[in-house]
């Protein structure tokens, strides 16, 4: 989304205005970023999120949260020995 | 009439030398991906390489009940999510977890639905610059059910159809279930966040 757009939006809207369908409108954009909606109903999403100054913040949210678990998660190795382990464990 | 072993392949099972090709090229390569899970599960190193050692033991044990060339992955995660469920979280060190039914029907029961979805409090910059370790905490404060599934959703990527064979769900459950854990989540976040003064 175009940071100018951005930019507009929320100089000419207020902060506190809520979306009256934000709960459904959060639904779609959660399904939207786990993939699950087509492209048309992407579009459709957008189309709002674009104009909407509640539900663009939700997008952001949603997307950054997903970003923060991917990204900075824990990552063990799994050790030579536990493979070797189980590789023993399967010969046996 | 004579043949080899590693050509005998009868009509329900692979031959020795396929089940070693199945296990260490389809099945391995997914191991560090299933001991982050177990970990994730189970919060215990020493538990978490026995539930990668079961789940592995597990799948060549039964290993002619996967088909070649299909998701791997989301085969080996559901065995590990059973073996955890069945083996694991009975003998739990942890007595507070809950069943998920429970959680669930506690968390449906709460206030509106917009109390516990929206969460005006928290900002994407917040989240941005919390540390790995915050996120984490959040994240296990959930209880054990929510949490497998935004693992396996926003972890590993895995779709609904796939959650929904590994966690044995149907996919409306999966997407219901997913909805409420992030709203859960985002209040965790919000809560963590205010202690912390994140502004």
């Amino acid at each position: 989304m175009g940071t100018f757009v951005r930019w507009i939006q929320k100089a000419m809207m207020s902060k506190k205005a809520r979306c009256p369908e934000e709960e459904h409108w959060l639904e779609l954009v959660r399904l939207m970023l786990d993939g699950q909606t087509t492209e048309e109903e992407t579009s459709y999403v957008i189309d709002h999120v674009e104009g909407c100054y509640r539900c663009y913040d939700n997008y952001d949210l949603e997307k950054e949260i997903r970003e923060a678990i991917k990204n900075k998660s824990i990552n063990l190795k799994v050790s030579d020995a536990l493979i070797a382990r189980i590789n023993n464990e399967i010969k046996a | 009439m004579f043949t080899f072993d590693f050509m005998d392949k009868s009509s329900s099972g692979y031959t020795k030398i396929e089940k070693s090709d199945i296990f260490n090229n389809e099945f391995m390569v997914h191991a560090e991906a299933l001991y982050n899970f177990a970990y994730k599960l189970t919060h215990d190193e020493d538990e978490s390489k026995d539930l990668l050692q079961d789940t592995c033991l597990k799948a060549f044990r039964f290993i002619n009940s996967f088909e070649r060339g299909t998701n791997a992955k989301a085969w080996l995660f559901r065995i590990l999510k059973n073996s955890f469920i069945n083996d694991y979280r009975k003998k739990s060190k942890n007595p507070g977890m809950v069943d998920y039914q429970e959680v669930e029907t506690f968390y449906n029961s709460e206030g509106s639905e917009g109390q516990t979805q929206l969460t005006p409090d928290l900002r994407s910059e917040t989240v941005k610059g919390m540390l790995g370790d915050e996120i984490t905490n959040a994240l296990n404060s959930m209880d054990v059910d929510f949490r497998t599934i935004i693992i396996l959703c926003d972890l590993e990527g895995f779709k609904y159809d796939e959650i929904s064979k590994i966690l044995d769900i149907p996919i409306g459950t999966v997407r219901s279930r997913l909805h409420r854990a992030r709203s859960i989540l985002k209040k965790q976040l919000a809560i963590y966040a205010a202690s912390m003064g994140y502004k």
